[in-house]
C-alpha cells in the first residue's frame, strides 16, 4: 500500500482497448475527498469500461489507477478484495443475485467480510432495508421486485459495509422519470449521510444537475471536459451541444 | 483463406488455454478452504438426487437391451448362457460410467451453464467480484463438489440398475435363472472392472463440471448468448466424455 494520498480517486493516463476499438485513449480524473464527480457522455462512449476501472473489475492496457491511496493497476487479489470492501459498485441493472432473497442479497457483504452472527446480521439488512424505503421485503425475491425497488436494494447491499467511495453505473436507466427522481433524492441522502466520495456514470442530465459537484465528460475515449455542469452548458462542440439537448440548460 | 485458419486455430489455442488455467483454479479451490458445505449440499440435491430417475431409467433400458442383442449374438455359438458375464462387464466397464456421464453430464452441464450465462450477461458474477467474494469458490466450487460426488454415486446406481435390466430379460425372455445370472454376472467380475468405471466416472465429472462453467461464465450477449453456450455445452460435454473415455479405457487397461 502506498502512503495517503490527498484525492480519494486519482486516474492517469488510463487506455483500454477491446480488440481493435480504442474505448479509453488517455483518460485522467481527479477526485478529492466527498466530492461527487459525475460522468457524462453519449451511449458506447466507454463510461462503464471507466467505472469498471475504479474498483478493479477492469485492468487498464496503460495508465495508473489509484484509489483511496492504492494503486489499483498493481494490487493482487487479496488485496483488491480489501479495496472493494471500501469501494462500492452499483450496478446498472442492480445485479441483484437471483437465488437470494432480498434480505440475503442485503446481508452478502456483510457474511463475506464481518464476524457478525445471524441475529446482527439480520438487525443490520432490516436498517439498510429501512434507509432506503424497503423495510420489511427481506424475504422477497428480486424477481417480484420493480425496477426501482431493485436499484434500492442494490444501493442497500453497497451500502452495507460502510464505504468510502460508491460508483454508481447508469442509477437512473430503465426507470420512469419520478422513479429515477426517488433514486436521485435517495443518492443524495445517502451522499450526505455517509460522506462517501461518488462517481456517478449517467447521459441523464437530471441526475447530473441534481447530484454533481462537477460533471466530466467523456467523448472519444477522452475527458473533453471536467467543470461546473452549468460551464459545459456554454462550451462549443459536443460537450455543449449534449448538454443543451438534455434542455437542463437551453 | 490461411489468415482465417491461422485466425480460427489462435482462437482454439486460447480457449483451450483458458480453460486449462479455469480448471487449474477449480483444482487449487477444490482443496483449500473456505468452503461453502450448504451451497454444496444444495447443488448436490440439484444435480444428483434430481438425476436418480433420468440414470435410473437409462441403465435399466440400456440392460435389456443389451441383453436381448448379447443373447441373439451368442446365440449364434450356442453361447447364450454367458450373456450374465457379458452385460455385466460391459456395464460396470463401460456403459455404465459413459452413457451416465453422457445423459446427466447433458443436463447438469446445460443447467450449469445456463444458470453462470445467465448471473454473467446480467452482471451478477460481477456484483459478487465487486463486493470482494470470488465467483470461483461461491458458485464453480460447490457444483463441482456435486458432480463429483454425484456422479460416481449414479454411476453406481447405474450399474445396478442396468444388471437388474438384464436379469429381466434373462428371467421373461430367455427363461434362465435369476440365480444363474446373478452368478454368471459376478464370475468374471472383479474390483478392478467396478473401481476402472467408477474412476472414469470421476475424470468425467471434473470434465463436465469445467466445460459447463467455462461456457457460462464466458457467455456474452444475453439471452442469445446464454442460448449459444449451453448449446456448446451439451456438444462439449458429448464429445470430452467420449474423447476422455477411449484415453481413460487405454490407461486403466494399461494399469
Amino acid at each position: 500500500m502506498s502512503e495517503r494520498s490527498p484525492r480519494t480517486l486519482s486516474v492517469r493516463q488510463l487506455r483500454k482497448a477491446f480488440g481493435s476499438h480504442q474505448v479509453l485513449d488517455g483518460v485522467s480524473l481527479d477526485v478529492a475527498p466527498g466530492e461527487t464527480v459525475v460522468v457524462l457522455g453519449g451511449s458506447g462512449e466507454g463510461k462503464s469500461v471507466f467505472l469498471k476501472h475504479i474498483n478493479g473489475l477492469l485492468q487498464p492496457d496503460s495508465g495508473e489507477v489509484e484509489v483511496l491511496g492504492c494503486p489499483v493497476s498493481h494490487l493482487d487479489e487479496d488485496a483488491l478484495v480489501e479495496l472493494r470492501r471500501r469501494v462500492s459498485y452499483i450496478f446498472q441493472q442492480a445485479a441483484l443475485f437471483d437465488s437470494l432473497t432480498v434480505g440475503e442479497n442485503v446481508a452478502f457483504p456483510l457474511q463475506e467480510h464481518t464476524r457478525l452472527d445471524e441475529a446482527e446480521v439480520a438487525a443490520r439488512v432490516a436498517t439498510l432495508l429501512d434507509r432506503v424505503g424497503l423495510g420489511g421485503t427481506e424475504r422477497l425475491s428480486p424477481a417480484e421486485l420493480s425496477g426501482g425497488m431493485r436499484k434500492r436494494v442494490a444501493l442497500a447491499r453497497g451500502l452495507a459495509l460502510d464505504p468510502e467511495v460508491i460508483l454508481y453505473d447508469e442509477p437512473t436507466a430503465g426507470l420512469d422519470p419520478l422513479t429515477g427522481l426517488a433514486i436521485v433524492a435517495l443518492i443524495k441522502e445517502v451522499t450526505r449521510g455517509t460522506g462517501a466520495t461518488s462517481l456517478v456514470v449517467t447521459h441523464d442530465l437530471a441526475v447530473a444537475r441534481e447530484l454533481a459537484d462537477r460533471v466530466a465528460f467523456l467523448a472519444r475515449g477522452t475527458f473533453a471536459f471536467t467543470g461546473a455542469l452549468a460551464e459545459a452548458a456554454r462550451q462549443e462542440g459536443a460537450v455543449g451541444a449534449f448538454v443543451r439537448a438534455g434542455g437542463v440548460y437551453g | 483463406m490461411l489468415g482465417r485458419l491461422y485466425d480460427l486455430t489462435w482462437r482454439r489455442v486460447r480457449h483451450l488455454g483458458a480453460v486449462v488455467l479455469l480448471g487449474q483454479a477449480i483444482t487449487v479451490r477444490l482443496f483449500t478452504p473456505p468452503w461453502s458445505v450448504r451451497d454444496m449440499v444444495r447443488q448436490l440435491d440439484v444435480m444428483g438426487v434430481k438425476s436418480t430417475n433420468l440414470a435410473s431409467v437409462i441403465a435399466l433400458f440400456t440392460g435389456m437391451v443389451l441383453s436381448l442383442q448379447t443373447a441373439y449374438t451368442l446365440a449364434a455359438f450356442g453361447a447364450k448362457l454367458y450373456i450374465g458375464e457379458v452385460v455385466g462387464l460391459s456395464l460396470v466397464r463401460e456403459l455404465g460410467p459413459v452413457l451416465t456421464a453422457l445423459m446427466v453430464g447433458g443436463r447438469v452441464g446445460a443447467g450449469i451453464t445456463a444458470e453462470l450465462g445467465s448471473m454473467t450477461v446480467s452482471e451478477q458474477v460481477e456484483a459478487m467480484r465487486s463486493l470482494g467474494a470470488d465467483p470461483l469458490r461461491k458458485l464453480v466450487v460447490p457444483r463441482m463438489v456435486a458432480l463429483l460426488i454425484g456422479l460416481p454415486l449414479l454411476v453406481v446406481l447405474a450399474d445396478v440398475m442396468g444388471i437388474f435390466g438384464g436379469l429381466l430379460i434373462s428371467t421373461w425372455e430367455l427363461g434362465l435363472t435369476p440365480s444363474f445370472y446373478f452368478g454368471h454376472t459376478l464370475r468374471l467380475m472383479t474390483y478392478g472392472d467396478f473401481f476402472s468405471g467408477l474412476g472414469k466416472s470421476v475424470f468425467f465429472a471434473f470434465a463436465i463440471g469445467l466445460v459447463a462453467s467455462y461456457n457460462g461464465l464466458c457467455a456474452r450477449g444475453g439471452a442469445d448468448g446464454v442460448g449459444k453456450a449451453t448449446t456448446d455445452t451439451v456438444v462439449g460435454v458429448a464429445i470430452t466424455v467420449l474423447v476422455l473415455d477411449f484415453f481413460l479405457t487405454k490407461l486403466f487397461l494399461a494399469l
